[in-house]
């Protein structure tokens, strides 16, 4: 009875490549269970703890798998260093994200268990996303993560806006995958290969696939789902209204995290599969880039709801990023990597600031919930004010290091006028990071922020003077995530070097020069 | 390691000062910024004249993979500057202590920041060094006056940083641009000054990247037409603020002309040298216009200053020693005027019942001398009076010009006449006069005293003795000219002088390229 | 102690005059600070003559000595130091500056006794003393050109003395100004001169001229011109005049001081001083002396017109001021520097007899109102007639000598200099009708009121005193002589002062008569060794007869003058209802006020205006900055009018976008 199955060998499976996966699924499915039982303090407070853990432990086994550079699953994932410091990525956004829900509405909302399930099955697919060889994985990733997160939405059904944006998540999501796969679909006609290696050497190899109509339709088709799963512009007009309705932890994650998988995967498919046709593709993500620029730049400057204005300013900044990738060169892929890092920490900073007002005050994500924070919570303000000035790029901030970087990558790959849009997208930029800051020192009373004429719940607020007096202290997780990345963004404008070496590493794994 | 005592003393000890009981915050604050003083006066002093290159070398890797340095170094073009830096924040502070502030250690902080942002600027040897603290300077600004300043200060304070980011944003671009060009060919890139000078850009780039950094500079001083953020900013900022705003943040830019500018874009400047002396002229011309015209004494000074820097730009784009050589002194001479007039400004306010308009003022000098012998001394430096180091400044600055080009030099002494009638107007229309009836005249009280006397015995001091800058600065000048003088003045020019003395000193350009016309030709 | 020391000398006194009464201005009982400031003039003189007596030690060739304390600014070829000359030429100077000097303190010590600004009066002064010294002893272009500017500044400050009257600020900017004008020439001409010899030491220059520059080089001709522009300004001449009347609403004594025996002759100091680069360049030089010579007879028509005492002085300064300009560009140096002392002398007598007059008057300057002061100030009755005859030209008083000297050696030149020649009699004739028509009517004819107060024993007090110009009450803060009056009778200082004067007005002469004593040519002949026109000696015959003309003219104009306003004291306003027109001109000085008023004043004003409310809103903040702001504006708008919240819209706009993506492919592809 052995022999047989001695004699059929089955597949060799290297589980220690596959652990971070097997952590995050693993920890999902327990979760959910844990989820059931009944205690109250079980459902608050271990459920959590347990994704946490499950989280913990594939961050861990993914350091544990560094510098490793293997192709598991029959070639299906690699375990590399691009995958493991995205991975690494996402695996702190979900850590920060835990942190954030732990008092959010949202997670009695649709039942812990199946909350933190979803989080911790959407990042198993960002690790999926990323570490695709071929385009069959690439599409499971890509759904893994999608479908949990169209669900996440929508997890304050309460409130009605949640739900809306949940929907049209889906809907336009939907029509984004659809065009990706069929985009994919055509590559494989053309290339008559699904894995990446193999594109890239029939494109390399004789006959002219670069230019066959079959193969750039596929490519054009590719990069438009990409894209809009990057929110670049035109394909980035679900970004506000799901960021604005989807709830606060939640926006944080998508905004971090999915824009990471997102560029991940571009590298992976434009930067090795696409390599040979990157002179076609090329100048058209460029175009795609500086439109994104501007349009994210002027789009944020109105906003007075924060989760929209970082919305906006995401859009943005994901133009920056994709000059990383158009270059096509491996600094482009190092200056891509970096940003995604100081893009993480910035970002999470921001948003956690925003649900410590939002469960402090009333108002809601209005810029007004800032008003004066300066002088009565100077540990939000300051995290918020370094986030801001580094999303702006100013120097002594990551965020100056890292478009540093980028325009150092575009300059360099010879798209010298990119650099200049960057710059005149972060002048742009100014006018509404500014009116952050403005709201939070140079103002006292809400109904005096700048910029944004008192919002019906802010006025009472001004009529009783000093709003802070009945407000409830800062809950201290937010504080302490709000601090971690704040500090995080100054440090690593100061002593960037981490960071560059993450990202040297990162490049090296993929094949350019 | 010494340079970088300088940069970030304030910084620290204004940390230290959050540390002490609010009352005690200015004091300690204060402190910081005279040992700043001190440890900039030691470096003067043990400033060794005539050698060559950088001294008291500060240069560690910062971000090996970008090739930038944490490189500092003295040398005659930012000696002074520094000092004149140190100095005047030191004043600033000490009479930003006079009165209460609220919230003050974050005051001082944001203070003491922007001294170290510019210390750094003056001090960076490493380009994008210097672009990272040019941008740095402008954040404590912007809370400086946002949340201290006087009327309309968020607009203000928003349109202010705005307009001088924009500048500033693409200086990184060309910086950034700069490192990768000049890196082409030979690999590794780096952004320190004096490697990036042994390579010429192609002409092509050159003139984009002069362009983005003369943008930079010329938003910052700023210079006709780009000056629109000025007059809001000046009457928003808090008075101790603005003295340092308008004293040294403007010579930053321009002495970024002279460190990065000339060396490095040589070709483009000699391309764009005329676009450059027609903007400095209009700025002479038309801040003078403006100053003899505005009633807010702020202004005045304000637009006095866009008259003032334009003579620097004149200097500097005279392309030629003696023009680049004034525009130096003109900038430390500039630095030491207007600050202590700003704050004789706010002298004259409280003595005419808190209005800054010279319409409120009048006969203030009665029981005033000494207030009104400070007030006198500063505008007559103001007007570059011959015996002023100013006019020594003003002197080799349109000499320069008269020697590069006679038609701008000419018209840009219709400007020294200009400055005559706006300084001695506004000086007259406050000083005497019958008294304004809201106008009480009171002697300087002693803090005012202790802040204004030193720094205009300071301008006494340089009036007598300009040699002691000018010796230090002349061989820094002669080589940041060096090439493009030697472009700008081509080889038939420079003969049909068998021995002007100005021969021997002629700069040495490199390559066999001909000698500039750096002294009378 | 060598003669440059004791050159440092003379400037340090006057300094540390300044330096002491300023910082002890308030600690300084009763006039000490006048005592001060006089005793620091005092010293200063004596060091000249100390400087004087080393300077004869030396052989006649080398009295031209170079005194260097450090360097000022020698960098990129400009090679300024601290440097003085110390020659003949600015020996003499420095005598007459200090020595004049000296006795005008000495006479304010009294004049001023009861002003508000007393110490800070004689602290100016000093200041004033100590930058005229600079100018005269400077030693190369740079330090010239900063005493040149620091005479200025104290001029200004004289001048608005009395600062809350709006006349005397005014008056005071507008002096500044055309000095700066003046400043700006000089530097300029510096630059053109600079640029070939490439020194702006003087002897260092006046060495390269000759091989540098041939006979009317362009650039050393536009060089000089510019260098006349500094000297018009500083010496009020055509067209740069317009300041030194309305100079006058200084006190007195300074209008004595600065703009009648010094600072006003700076210019023809300049001129001597530069004689080298104007011999080089005729043309130039030629230009001065019909400047010189415009000027001479210009401001002496206005003398004739205008009543304002203070001002009919001012303007025959102006008047003898060209005949000095006029002499030294034409290259009649001693003859231009003896004329500039003996008028010194004159001059400041004149003001200093006006001044008397003035207190007598209780501030009233009009000569409408003067009238039969002759018994009530006998001595400075005596004063005014002396400076008079002097300034007419009657011999054997000074100005006789002097005068004629210059117009001797002016026709000399022959050629068109004839007119010139001719110009300056006529000019003279005028300076005496001119000059006795103050006297007459200021001292002769029944006594006015104030006269029969005096005479009573008693100076005249304005009940409440009031600005002679505007007639505006004044602000007796400041702005006001002081409550009491002081004339010359009651006073020693002041009787002192002009004693002294009186005495070198009558007999200044002497020094240089013509084939008599040359004491001053000889004296000076080292400055100008090499200057070829130097040694021009007209013939005996026409001395003779320019000294018989010099005083008969003289002598016509008192008589002529005698006539009008003693004999027949209607004549004056038949003549003046005769020729109304030109009357009117002459007291509006021929419209130049108006002119530069229309020309440059309110052109500018309106430029100015123009800027401030119109440019700079328009163009500065509209067009430059909302036009910036309003395309991202309008981006921003645009961009939130497409998210609008419908999902059909994205979907179409995703479409549209896949769309433009693929169809950028297809074109790609072929």
């Amino acid at each position: 009875m052995t022999l047989p199955l001695a004699a059929a060998r089955a597949p060799h499976i290297d589980w220690a490549g596959l652990s971070p996966l097997v952590a995050l699924l693993g920890g999902a499915v327990v979760v959910l269970l844990v989820g059931l039982l009944r205690p109250a303090l079980v459902r608050e407070r271990v459920v959590p703890a347990l994704s946490a853990v499950s989280l913990g432990a594939a961050l861990g086994l993914s350091i544990w798998q560094w510098d490793e550079r293997k192709s598991i699953v029959s070639g299906a994932l690699a375990v590399d260093d691009l995958a493991m410091v995205l991975n690494a990525i996402f695996l702190v956004a979900g850590l920060a994200t835990v942190l954030l829900s732990l008092r959010s509405p949202a997670a009695p909302g649709a039942g812990h268990g199946e909350y933190y399930a979803l989080l911790l099955s959407a990042v198993a697919g960002m690790a999926i996303l990323v570490g695709a060889q071929n385009t069959v994985t690439l599409f499971l990733g890509l759904e893994l993560l999608s479908i949990s997160l169209y669900v996440l939405c929508a997890t304050e059904m309460r409130r009605a806006t949640s739900l809306e944006s949940g929907l049209k998540y889906l809907i336009i999501g939907s029509v984004g995958s659809a065009t990706l796969l069929y985009g994919l679909a055509l590559l494989y006609g053309a290339t008559g290969s699904t894995d990446f290696a193999a594109m890239a050497r029939a494109l390399d190899g004789p006959g002219d696939l670069v230019t066959d109509p079959l193969t750039l339709t596929g490519i054009g088709l590719v990069v438009t789902g990409l894209a809009f799963k990057a929110s670049v512009a035109p394909f980035h007009q679900w970004t506000p209204d799901v960021y604005e309705g989807a709830p606060t932890p939640i926006t944080a994650f998508m905004a971090v995290a999915t824009k990471a998988a997102a560029f991940g995967v571009m590298l992976r498919l434009l930067d090795v599969a696409l390599i040979d046709a990157a002179s076609d593709w090329g100048p058209a993500l460029a175009a795609l880039a500086a439109v994104t620029i501007v349009v994210g730049n002027v789009g944020a400057l109105t906003q007075t709801s924060l989760k929209r204005m970082l919305a906006w300013s995401g859009v943005a900044q994901a133009g920056y990023l994709l000059a990383g990738v158009v270059v096509a060169t491996r600094l482009g892929v190092q200056a891509t990597v970096f940003y995604l890092g100081v893009y993480l920490a910035m970002n999470l900073a921001a948003f956690a600031v925003i649900i410590a007002r939002e469960r402090e005050t009333d108002r809601g994500d209005d810029i007004s919930a800032l008003a004066g924070i300066g002088a009565t919570r100077p540990w939000l303000a300051w995290p918020m004010t370094i986030a801001m000035l580094s999303l702006a790029g100013i120097p002594a901030t990551a965020g100056f290091i890292g478009k540093f970087y980028l325009i150092d990558a575009a300059v360099d790959g010879g798209y010298t006028w990119l650099g200049i849009v960057i710059v005149l997208g972060s002048m742009i930029s100014l006018g509404y990071y500014l009116r952050v800051l403005a709201a939070m020192w140079l103002s006292d009373a809400p109904a005096v922020a700048p910029g944004t004429p008192p919002g019906p719940e802010a006025r009472p607020v001004m009529a009783g003077g000093s709003p802070e007096a009945d407000e409830p202290s800062t809950q201290p997780e937010l504080a302490a995530v709000a601090i971690a990345f704040g500090a995080a963004s100054l440090f690593f404008g100061i002593v960037p070097s981490p960071f560059f070496d993450l990202a040297r590493d990162a490049g090296q794994a993929m094949g350019l020069l | 390691m010494g340079l970088s005592i300088l940069i970030w003393l304030p910084v620290v000890s204004a940390l230290i000062a959050a540390v002490f009981p609010r009352e005690l915050t200015p004091r300690v604050a204060l402190g910081g910024a005279l040992g700043t003083l001190a440890l900039a006066i030691g470096y003067v002093a043990s400033f060794e004249r005539g050698a060559p290159g950088l001294q008291f070398l500060t240069d560690e890797t910062w971000i090996a993979e970008l090739g930038i340095h944490y490189k500092l170094g003295l040398d005659g073009l930012n000696l002074f500057l520094v000092l004149l830096t140190a100095l005047l924040f030191a004043g600033a502070f000490a009479w930003a202590n006079r009165r209460e502030w609220e919230r003050p250690k974050l005051f001082f902080f944001q203070f003491a920041l922007a001294e170290t942002a510019v210390l750094g600027a003056f001090l960076a040897q490493d380009l994008a060094l210097f672009v990272a603290f040019f941008d740095l300077m402008l954040i404590p600004f912007y809370f400086l006056i946002g949340a201290w300043g006087g009327p309309g200060r968020v607009a203000a304070t928003t349109k202010l940083v705005i307009y001088t980011l924009v500048g500033s944003l693409l200086m990184l671009a060309g910086a950034v641009a700069t490192g990768v060009i000049a890196a082409r060919g030979e690999g590794s890139v780096t952004f320190v000054l004096s490697e990036l000078q042994l390579v010429q850009l192609p002409e092509g780039s050159q003139n984009w990247i002069f362009l983005c950094f003369a943008a930079a500079f010329l938003v910052k001083m700023p210079v006709f037409p780009l000056h629109g953020w000025m007059p809001d900013g000046y009457r928003a900022m808090p008075l101790p603020v603005l003295a340092v705003f308008s004293a040294v943040l403007s010579k930053v830019a321009a002495y970024g002309f002279l460190r990065i500018v000339l060396p490095l874009f040589p070709e483009a400047s000699v391309h764009f040298q005329d676009l450059m002396l027609v903007l400095a002229l209009l700025s002479i011309l038309y801040g003078s216009v403006m100053a003899f015209t505005q009633t807010d004494a702020r202004l005045i000074l304000g637009y006095s200053s866009v008259a003032q820097l334009g003579f620097i730009v004149l200097g500097i784009f005279a392309l030629n020693a003696q023009g680049a050589q004034g525009a130096l002194l003109q900038m430390v001479n500039h630095g030491l005027v207007v600050a202590p007039a700003f704050f004789i400004v706010a002298v004259l306010a409280e003595r005419a019942g808190g209005s800054e308009d010279i319409r409120d003022m009048g006969g203030i000098a009665l029981r005033a001398p000494l207030l009104a012998a400070m007030f006198l001394i500063v505008a007559l430096a103001n007007l570059a009076m011959p015996g002023s180091a100013n006019f020594v400044g003003e002197f080799l600055i349109l000499l320069g010009v008269f020697d590069a080009k006679l038609v701008f030099a000419i018209v840009a002494f219709g400007g020294v006449v200009l400055a005559s009638v706006y300084t001695l107007r506004a000086f007259i229309r406050t000083m005497h006069n019958r008294t304004g009836e809201r106008v009480e005249s009171r002697e300087l009280a002693l803090a005012e005293a202790l802040v204004i006397v030193p720094l205009v015995g300071a301008i006494v001091a340089l009036s007598l003795y300009p040699q002691l800058p000018l010796a230090r600065s002349e061989d820094s000048v002669r080589a940041s000219v060096r090439t493009a003088a030697a472009i700008a003045e081509p080889p038939p020019a420079a003969p049909s002088t068998p021995g002007g003395p100005a021969a021997p000193g002629q700069p040495v350009p490199p390559q066999g390229a001909p000698p500039a016309q750096g002294g009378a030709p | 102690m060598s003669a440059t020391t004791y050159g440092w000398l003379v400037l340090a006194f006057p300094l540390a005059g300044t330096v002491v009464i300023s910082l002890l201005y308030n600690r300084l009982p009763g006039r000490t600070a006048g005592w001060i400031g006089t005793g620091a003039i005092a010293a200063s003189f004596l060091s000249a003559l100390g400087a004087l007596f080393m300077l004869l030690d030396h052989g006649r060739e080398e009295r031209q000595l170079v005194g260097t304390l450090y360097d000022y600014a020698d960098t990129v070829g400009v090679d300024a130091q601290l440097s003085i000359l110390i020659d003949p030429l600015s020996v003499l100077m420095a005598l007459v500056v200090t020595g004049v000097s000296a006795l005008i303190h000495l006479y304010s010590v009294a004049y001023l006794a009861s002003d508000r600004g007393y110490s800070r009066f004689f602290a100016y002064l000093n200041f004033f003393v100590f930058s005229m010294l600079v100018l005269v002893l400077a030693g190369n272009f740079l330090l010239l050109i900063v005493g040149w500017a620091f005479v200025g500044a104290a001029s200004y400050l004289l001048i608005s003395f009395w600062y809350r009257r709006a006349t005397a600020t005014s008056a005071g900017i507008k002096a500044f100004v055309i000095n700066v004008i003046g400043d700006v020439g000089l530097v300029l001409g510096t630059y053109f001169i600079f640029k070939h010899t490439g020194t702006l030491d003087f002897l260092g220059t006046f060495e390269k001229v000759p091989d540098e520059f041939a006979t009317n080089d362009g650039d050393l001709v536009a060089g000089c011109i510019l260098l006349l522009v500094g000297a018009c300004a500083k010496s009020a001449q055509v067209p740069l005049h317009t300041w030194l009347p309305d100079a006058m609403e200084g006190p007195t004594t300074v209008s004595a001081l600065i703009h009648a025996a010094t600072m006003v002759t700076a210019g023809v100091y300049l001129i001597a001083r530069m004689h080298p680069l104007f011999e080089q360049a005729p043309v130039a030089a030629d230009v001065g002396a019909v400047i010189g010579c415009v000027t001479l007879i210009l401001a002496a028509t206005i003398a004739m017109a205008v009543t304002d005492l203070k001002r009919v002085i001012a303007y025959s300064t102006m008047s003898q001021i060209g005949y000095m300009v006029m002499g030294v560009s034409a290259g009649a140096y001693a003859a231009g520097l003896f004329h500039l002392m003996t008028h010194a002398f004159f001059k400041a007598l004149l003001f200093m007899a006006a001044g008397s007059l003035i207190g007598a008057m209780a501030g009233t300057q009009s000569l409408d109102r003067m009238g039969g002061f002759r018994r009530a100030m006998p001595f400075t009755f005596g004063c005014f007639v002396v400076g008079g005859l002097a300034l007419a030209g009657v011999p054997p008083f000074s100005g006789f000598f002097s005068k004629d000297e210059i117009l001797l050696l002016v026709g000399d030149r022959g050629g068109w200099h004839w007119i010139l020649y001719a110009v300056g009699y006529a000019g003279s004739l005028l300076t005496a009708i001119y000059t006795f028509r103050m006297i007459f009517r200021a001292f002769l004819g029944d006594p006015v009121p104030e006269a029969r107060e005096l005479e009573q024993g008693h100076v005249h007090h304005a009940g409440t005193p009031t600005n002679p110009m505007t007639g505006e009450e004044e602000d007796t803060d400041v702005g006001f002589p002081g409550p009491e009056h002081h004339i010359a009778e009651r006073s020693l200082p002041m009787k002192v002062a002009m004693g002294a004067l009186a005495v070198g007005a009558v007999v200044g002469g002497v020094v240089q008569i013509p084939h008599v004593t040359e004491v001053l040519h000889d004296f000076l002949e080292p400055t100008f060794s090499e200057s070829e026109l130097y040694e021009a000696h007209p013939s005996g015959g026409l001395t003779a007869f320019g000294l018989a003309l010099g005083a008969v003219v003289a002598l016509a104009g008192i008589a002529i003058a005698h006539r009008v306003w003693v004999q027949r004291p209607g004549t004056a306003d038949r003549v003046r209802a005769r020729l109304s027109g030109l009357h009117r001109v002459l007291v509006n000085r021929w419209y130049f006020d108006e002119a530069y008023d229309a020309a440059i004043v309110r052109p500018a004003a309106a430029v100015g205006r123009f800027a401030q409310q119109t440019f700079e809103r328009l163009f500065v903040e509209r067009t430059l900055m909302g036009g910036a702001t309003g395309i991202v504006r309008a981006g921003s708008s645009a961009v939130r009018a497409a998210q609008n919240g419908f999902l059909r819209y994205y979907a179409a706009l995703l479409l549209l976008g896949l769309a433009a993506l693929a169809f950028y492919f297809l074109l790609a592809a072929t």
